[in-house]
């Protein structure tokens, strides 16, 4: 069941739109504006609207054909933003995103993300760095639930108190 | 200014331009935002032939001014680190440095580029230019 939760405080966006790339850039330019306004800091603003623009990538890349969308929730409570990416995927896509949590939370952050950096230019393909991307640089917390087929993820990011 | 022959980019919301950059060094300014799905299919060509040209023409220096390039998705920061990963190979005959230049009061550009210098703390030289 999805609950639906009452916003925490009025510094809340939710969007739902089909899964275009075009789409992706437009988001990320108002979740930037957006929270330059509710949080008046650019430096937390361009992170947020970057882990946005990277879970959604994702979401789109790995989206399921069937019944595709994408919803982002973006809210902020007394001392953390939660930026919220769901979309359906495919079983096999659910078990990858599983692996990848467990990797890049397996060591200290920059060096994993140096090590996925080394691995990635060895390969072909997808480059894999969004997620590690937004954990190292953007300093946030990651959080993957699944529940019947879709896939929620959290990047958290902690506020100064003030 | 140096006879590398390299053409300038213009596309997809990205602009990336040759610049006059002295005796032995080549100097590419980049604009706009590297967001596209699928980055490496234009830019890793055209990283390749700016290594290319570096080492035909006996660059030793390569200055890549990544000021005015608002953001670059993961997919984008990849052809960096390809471009890195072959540039960390070159013989010393052919090697060069690459010069990433970025404003810090832009987030990604503050945070990434420094990382990416990790990966070849004797190629890469992140050069802080404010403004």
């Amino acid at each position: 069941m999805d609950m639906q939760r009452e916003p925490l405080s009025a510094d809340y966006v939710e969007m739902r739109f089909g899964p275009r790339w075009t789409y992706i850039s437009c988001v990320r330019r108002f979740v930037a504006s957006f929270f330059m306004i509710g949080l008046a800091d650019k430096e937390r603003a361009e992170q947020i609207s970057m882990a946005a623009s990277e879970l959604l990538e994702n979401a789109v890349k790995y989206a399921s054909e069937e019944d595709g969308y994408l919803k982002i929730s973006i809210q902020k409570a007394a001392n953390e933003v939660d930026v919220c990416v769901k979309n359906r995927a495919e079983p096999n896509h659910v078990n990858t995103l599983r692996r990848e949590f467990a990797l890049i939370h397996a060591g200290e952050p920059e060096k994993v993300y140096l090590k996925k950096m080394e691995e990635a230019a060895m390969t072909e393909g997808q480059s894999r760095l969004g997620l590690i991307r937004i954990l190292f640089e953007a300093q946030a917390r990651l959080r993957l639930d699944v529940n019947d087929g879709e896939i929620s993820i959290h990047a958290i990011f902690p506020l100064e108190q003030s | 200014m140096s006879d590398a022959n390299i053409s300038p980019l213009n596309t997809e919301g990205l602009s990336v331009a040759v610049q006059p950059g002295g005796a032995n060094v080549l100097k590419l300014t980049v604009s706009g935002a590297v967001e596209m799905r699928d980055p490496g299919g234009l830019l890793n060509p055209y990283w390749s032939r700016v290594d290319e040209e570096a080492r035909r023409t006996g660059m030793k220096r390569v200055e890549l001014d990544l000021r005015d390039l608002n953001f670059m998705n993961s997919s984008g920061i990849l052809t960096l680190v390809r471009w890195i990963t072959k540039a960390k190979t070159h013989s010393s005959q052919d090697a060069y440095q690459l010069v990433l230049q970025y404003d810090r009061n832009v987030t990604w550009q503050r945070t990434s580029i420094p990382t990416l210098a990790k990966l070849a703390p004797n190629v890469v030289v992140p050069s802080e230019i404010n403004g």
